[in-house]
């Protein structure tokens, strides 16, 4: 069978690399297009998603479908009052709560095994059962259970990196020693970048310097903008301010995405 | 039409040496050859990897830690078999590329590590990850 849609897993070394305001913008963008998209809170270390789309009353949480107590369906959170003249936006929350957090980290390998079952199954169920065009997992930094499993299940890995060195080096041995043994599609998104990059000039520098330490290509460049970090989490820039430079560079993404260009 | 002698000398059709059904006992020839093939299939890849005394694993769970630590060959068998669910040699090589033969062989290599389950319906052995018996 071929399916359509794609599985994309956002991930990074190091934590705070703004993986989770990527996934929610990328998801929001895409629903703009007028696509059905599913995002699925997968950091299940230190859940956010709940928070920052200000989502009180769960029934149902991912680790529940991970457990196998419940299908996928009682999960999802039809969010698509939220994006305005759009697609589709279903969201999937990981449990935050401390006792949910510790119980996961507590899973054994037999578990981890019928995770992966279940996050694979998603193929399957969301992109050709429920016609969902994107699945984007928000998972957690570096080499945890949850996270390998997701980029596993995935298509195409979105790698947030920064300009710091220690997650440059972490970055340089997943590409190797993980994304590249899964022989999965990788694309880098280097943000929170210091230098000017508003002009083709400092993009192109800033462009060669990641192809020179990576050897992949660099799906985008943020800038660190003081408005995003002011907004502390609390804006969805694809809607609510979509004239910022932010969401105009998450357009960007979400065209090439969108378009097959990678 | 076709024929031969027996040993007393008696001139017999090719239906009668292979009996009512021939087509049926060619059936079950080629299914023991391929069985035949498919043991002797392991048995150069255990001596190829120089493990001729390895033994069946009762119970060893296909997690991802354990896919990143195999054998690039056999990694990307058993990511073929996760992603499909259930397949036979036939399918996983066309999703591979490889040729059937290696394919089967990687993936009786994986039954015999205990990642994987085999199973038989007629002449077809399917291979799978036994997530719900595991624990």
């Amino acid at each position: 069978m071929i399916t359509l849609g794609k599985i994309m897993a956002v991930h990074s070394y190091k934590g705070g690399t703004g993986k989770t305001l990527l996934s929610i913008n990328l998801a929001a963008t895409l629903v703009k297009h007028g696509k059905k998209v599913c995002l699925l809170d997968l950091d299940f270390r230190a859940p956010s998603l709940s928070t920052i789309l200000k989502i009180e009353k769960v029934d149902y949480w991912l680790n529940d479908y991970l457990n196998g107590t419940c299908e996928i369906d009682k999960v999802l959170i039809d969010l698509s009052d939220k994006i305005h003249n759009g697609g589709k936006l279903f969201v999937g929350l990981a449990n935050p709560t401390t006792e949910a957090i510790r119980d996961m980290s507590a899973k054994d390998r037999k578990w981890e095994m019928r995770a992966l079952g279940r996050l694979l199954a998603l193929k399957n169920s969301l992109l050709n059962d429920k016609g969902f065009d994107y699945l984007i997992f928000d998972t957690s930094p570096g080499l945890q259970y949850s996270s390998i499993n997701a980029i596993v299940s995935a298509d195409l890995v979105l790698v947030a990196t920064t300009f710091d060195r220690s997650d440059i080096d972490g970055t340089k041995r997943m590409l190797k020693e993980l994304y590249e043994l899964f022989e999965k599609k990788t694309e880098i998104i280097l943000n929170k970048v210091l230098n000017d990059v508003s002009s083709r000039y400092g993009r192109e520098e800033v462009q060669t310097k990641i192809k020179d330490i990576y050897q992949v290509p660099l799906l985008g460049i943020i800038p660190c903008f003081c408005d995003v970090l002011k907004g502390e989490g609390d804006i969805i820039f694809a809607q609510e301010r979509p004239g910022h430079p932010f969401a105009k560079i998450l357009e960007e993404i979400a065209n090439k995405i969108d378009n097959n260009i990678i | 039409m076709y024929t031969c002698k027996t040993l007393r000398g008696k001139r017999v059709t090719k239906q009668e040496v292979l009996g009512k059904k021939p087509l049926h006992v060619l059936e079950k020839i080629r299914e023991n050859l391929e069985k035949l093939n498919e043991k002797m299939e392991v048995m150069i890849e255990l001596q190829k990897h120089g493990r001729k005394d390895i033994q069946p694993l009762p119970e060893a769970p296909l997690d991802v830690m354990t896919l990143l630590s195999m054998p690039d060959h056999l990694r990307k068998t058993a990511m073929t078999v996760c992603r499909l669910g259930r397949a036979t040699a036939d399918e996983i090589a066309q999703q591979t590329h490889r040729a059937r033969a290696v394919e089967s062989a990687y993936l009786n290599q994986l039954v015999i590590m205990g990642h994987l389950k085999k199973e038989r319906k007629g002449r077809k052995a399917y291979f799978y990850v036994d997530r719900e018996s595991q624990g």
